[in-house]
């Protein structure tokens, strides 16, 4: 082969590409949906928490603020407010690189992971570190809490509820979609907006903040939660 | 999974019978080409892996044109390729190729190996800049050959050309980058 070509062949091997992101998961997920009757069902639900945030828009005396309610767990605030912002649906793994062992991913997140026995393969980034748990149904995501704040934006239609996980506050979401941001330490959003569909437990152990997503329920949530310890 | 890997052709075959295990086997081994491939044309890394996500979805929704013994990786990048560039209308911000730092020579191994690279970091980084300032279709013919190192064939099939204008292009490139960098 011609030198430049080879040349060219070198520069390759040198491209600083991003990391490969992990799409199992999040494509695994997708195919999974029944698409017709579960986009449809997406769709009533949708139009009902619009539907309920315009309710609550009409109810308030107009100088309200657009945050209804906050609640905070470690690394991660909730905010109830009168409108979502946009988002597209995402597997919680979106964005972090893996594949990965265990200890590699220990090693990017920079903390010690608390795993269930049966778990899924590890995605991590910079901070951050999920897994699927529960056959698969729903993903475990742990986070340094002093890296950056996860905010939930939630409407009229979700459930919050406080409880208690492993003697520890936490926080139980029920119901309708709801969006998640992740702020860095410096305040910026990343542009990886999430909206999630299944119900979420949170909740946090030291500077470690844990998130159970997916079709669970608060009991299974519950029960999960005090296995990872 | 236990036992060795299933063939291609075997995963193929499953997943078109609905086997979403076996499509998320195919998408475990090809993620990162479709991925890279991606990220060539759109120059984001979010929006690369939301194209090259939407292009595993709509691949396995098309497996039924699929036809069995083809090679699934060019099909696939195709649809990739394509997710991409409709994306790219619609993305605003653009991160420019960047080469990795130098990997460092262990301590006490001053000289270069028979295996040394042929180029220098500085040239390295012009040959890179000659590639990014060439014509959009010369850069990402240029990248699949020699960046992703795809064969002709499967250059043609990702870019929606015929292997002649692969051919071509890909000469008339090198014309130019010789002409720019030598």
């Amino acid at each position: 082969m011609p030198e430049l070509e080879l040349e060219l062949r070198e520069v390759g091997t040198f491209l600083a590409f991003p990391p490969e992101p992990g799409l199992v998961p999040a494509v695994r997920e997708r195919l999974d949906e029944r698409p017709a009757f579960g986009r449809r069902r997406l769709l009533l639900v949708a139009f009902a928490a619009v539907a309920a945030a315009i309710a609550v828009a009409f109810a308030v005396p107009p100088a309200r603020t657009a945050i209804l309610r906050f609640f905070h767990i470690g690394g991660e605030t909730v905010e109830r407010v009168q409108t979502l912002p946009p988002a597209q649906r995402r597997s919680p793994v979106a964005g972090l690189a893996g594949p990965m062992s265990l200890a590699s991913a220990s090693r990017r997140a920079g903390f010690e992971p608390t795993l269930p026995r049966s778990h899924g393969a590890i995605y991590a980034a910079d901070g951050i570190l999920a897994t699927p748990v529960a056959n698969g149904r729903a993903v475990l995501t742990e986070f340094r809490a002093e890296l950056g704040v996860t905010k939930k934006f939630v409407g009229a239609a979700t459930r919050v509820e406080p409880v208690t996980v492993n003697g520890r506050d936490g926080l139980w979401l029920q119901g309708a979609p709801h969006v998640v941001m992740y702020f860095d330490s410096r305040g910026l959003g990343r542009e990886k907006v999430v909206r999630l569909v299944g119900n979420v437990l949170v909740w946090s152990r030291g500077s470690v903040t844990l998130r159970l997503e997916g079709p669970l329920t608060r009991d299974e949530a519950l029960r999960l939660a005090e296995t990872i310890r | 999974m236990v036992g060795r890997p299933l063939e291609e052709t075997e995963l193929v075959e499953r997943a078109k019978r609905g086997d979403h295990r076996a499509y998320g086997e195919l998408v475990h081994a090809y993620q990162g080409i479709a991925f890279r491939t991606a990220y060539l044309v759109i120059r984001n890394a979010a929006e690369a892996e939301d194209a090259a996500q939407e292009g595993f979805v709509k691949a396995f929704r098309a497996l039924g044109r699929f036809r069995t013994g083809e090679p699934f990786r060019p099909w696939l990048l195709k649809i990739v390729v394509n997710e991409a560039r409709n994306r790219l209308r619609s993305s605003a911000r653009r991160d420019a190729l960047a080469l990795r730092a130098t990997a460092e020579r262990p301590s006490g191994e001053a000289a270069p190996s028979p295996e040394a690279a042929l180029l220098d970091t500085e040239r390295r980084e012009l040959l890179l800049a000659a590639v990014e300032a060439l014509p959009e279709p010369m850069r990402l013919v240029i990248s699949c050959r020699y960046f992703l190192e795809l064969s002709e064939e499967e250059t043609a099939s990702a870019l929606g050309l015929r292997r002649g204008t692969v051919k071509s292009r890909t000469s008339r490139a090198l014309e130019r980058l010789r002409e720019s960098y030598a």
